[in-house]
């Protein structure tokens, strides 16, 4: 019997493998084919001959060789069909030198892509995962998939956008660009939006290695930092989520021992870490609040004056609705439920919450802490229509329905 | 004096080399080894090449001050250069003879067909020469 191919091995070099190939051919499009091509040759032929003895090498070599045909058939088509490639070259200084990982993180968040494409594309060109992989992880059938991923490299291909890093001015705003992208793929994976499971742990995993490859390659800028510390402590509340029966546990109601305490142990250390250096951003504060709860030992320890105060400074940074939502359930929780649904009741008219079911789920709650069990289920049933995943929608039925008629 | 020998292949050359068995490509390097070996044991190499296939060839076009690159400019049948050497050597006779050596590189056929063949160019040491 064959050993398997050791498959992080796999996904570790395919980025090193596409950069190698478009820094030496180009065609960042035609390469990450070839790539896939040559990490599929090595799954199937590495079990029964072995691995080699140098298989960033191999997996070079063999991904030149299909780029070469790739490109060899592209051209003849073209000739056929009377066309050339042609692009003017953007004059443009150089910048400097970066590892090559880094570098396919940041054409991946690439802002003319739709962030669904970012997304297909980071995972298949720098987390070396098949469209059939991304397809199943996003529940979607893989066609889907793969337009998307063709879509994204076209517009790659015709923006000209040289293979290297943004520079100056424009590297920060970059930067956010790829941890948005990796903190989206751990949303999808921890909570996601849709289907009949509450989460998709691959793809959690997956953020989890992209946001520690993105450490690794930027060890002193503070949000990347955080972004790790982030993900890691909020995974670690993962397996103590989901009830036996699928449905989702509310934090409150978790069972603390079933936390990951070594993710948590290293999640805090990552964060003490960041917050004193540098300028303090978004998700270093919600790292910071996400330690606050994964280090209290009940729900009733919890610090909820320190998690407010951390709200009102990612408030102040990052303004948007559903901080504000999180900020009004820590006010509730510190400082009463009145305090908090009047905080709630000035987020009512915000469009962008209109549709969604937290503003029911935190208003009900907060009645229910406060006491007026029939409003609070009239919310709990609201909130249960308008959920997206089935596992939080028959938690909020579930909530209604306890608090009887 | 200097002169380079120049080989040229097609992007079908290039296709068919890399279907040929592991022996007779071992065979063509070897013989292409012995080749420079014995230009660097005369003290006559100054640098030799081989080109990737002409399929990854960009074309800069200077156009009105605009630089326009265009991708895989050649058919697949046309022949472009594949590999150089430059020799520095006595006299012209001298690089012909070196260049004519070539004629016995071994390939799965035997040897070269009639179609195949090396150019030598003298090099010019400065723009005075041109």
């Amino acid at each position: 019997m064959a050993d398997p191919v050791d498959e992080d091995l796999l996904r570790r070099l395919a980025p090193q493998v596409l950069g190698a190939l478009v820094r030496r051919f180009g065609h960042f499009d035609t390469a990450e084919d070839a790539v896939q091509e040559a990490l599929l040759a090595a799954a199937t032929q590495w079990p029964s001959v072995g691995v080699p003895d140098r298989p960033l090498a191999w997996l070079i070599t063999v991904a030149s060789r299909r780029l070469t045909d790739l490109l060899r058939s592209e051209q003849s088509r073209r000739q056929r069909e009377d066309t050339v490639a042609a692009w003017v070259l953007p004059e443009q200084g150089t910048a400097p030198a970066a590892d090559d990982s880094l570098v396919l993180l940041f054409l991946c968040a690439h802002p003319s892509l739709a962030p669904a494409s970012q997304i297909a594309l980071t995972l298949r060109a720098v987390g070396g995962l098949s469209t059939a992989e991304i397809a199943r992880a996003f529940l979607v059938p893989e066609p889907t998939i793969a337009r998307r991923i063709s879509r994204a490299k076209k517009t790659i291909r015709e923006s000209g956008v040289p293979f290297r890093l943004p520079g100056g001015v424009e590297q920060p705003e970059r930067l956010a660009a790829v941890l948005h992208v990796i903190y989206l793929i751990f949303t999808e994976g921890y909570a996601s939006t849709s289907g009949p499971t509450l989460h998709r742990p691959e793809l959690a995993r997956e953020a989890i290695r992209l946001a520690r490859m993105a450490h690794t390659l930027l060890p002193d800028d503070s949000e990347v930092a955080g972004l790790v510390a982030l993900l890691l402590l909020t995974d670690a509340r993962r397996v103590a989520r989901t009830a036996p029966d699928g449905s989702l546990v509310p934090m409150a109601e978790q069972d603390r021992a079933r936390w990951d305490r070594e993710q948590i142990a290293e999640g805090v250390a990552l964060i003490t870490a960041a917050l004193p250096r540098g300028a303090t951003g978004p998700y270093q504060l919600q790292a910071a609040i996400a330690a606050v709860h994964d280090e209290a030992a009940s729900d009733t320890d919890t610090d909820w004056p320190q998690i407010v105060a951390l709200y009102d400074l990612l408030l102040r940074i990052s303004p948007n609705p559903v901080v504000a939502l999180n900020h009004a359930v820590a006010v509730g929780m510190a400082r009463g439920p009145a305090a908090g649904l009047e905080l709630v009741a000035s987020l009512a008219d915000d469009e962008r919450l209109a549709r969604d079911h937290r503003l029911y789920a935190v208003r009900a709650h907060l009645l229910e802490m406060a006491g007026d069990l029939d409003a609070a289920r009239a919310d709990y049933e609201t909130a249960a229509e308008r959920a997206m995943s089935l596992p939080q929608r028959r938690y909020l039925v579930a909530r209604a329905a306890r608090l009887g008629r | 004096m200097k002169y380079m020998i120049l080989t040229y292949g097609s992007q079908q050359d290039y296709a068919e080399m890399s279907g040929w068995s592991q022996e007779d490509f071992a065979q063509m390097v070897e013989f292409m080894q012995a080749f420079s070996n014995e230009l660097v044991a005369s003290g006559e190499l100054v640098d030799t090449r081989g080109l990737a296939a002409p399929v990854h060839t960009r074309r800069v076009r200077l156009e009105g001050g605009v630089a326009v690159v265009t991708d895989g400019p050649y058919a697949e049948t046309q022949e472009v250069l594949a590999g150089y050497w430059i020799v520095e050597c006595e006299s012209y006779d001298r690089a012909t003879e070196i260049a004519a050596r070539l004629a016995k590189c071994p390939n799965p056929g035997g040897v070269f067909d009639a179609t195949a063949y090396a150019d030598v160019r003298p090099l010019v040491e400065g723009a005075d020469e041109l």
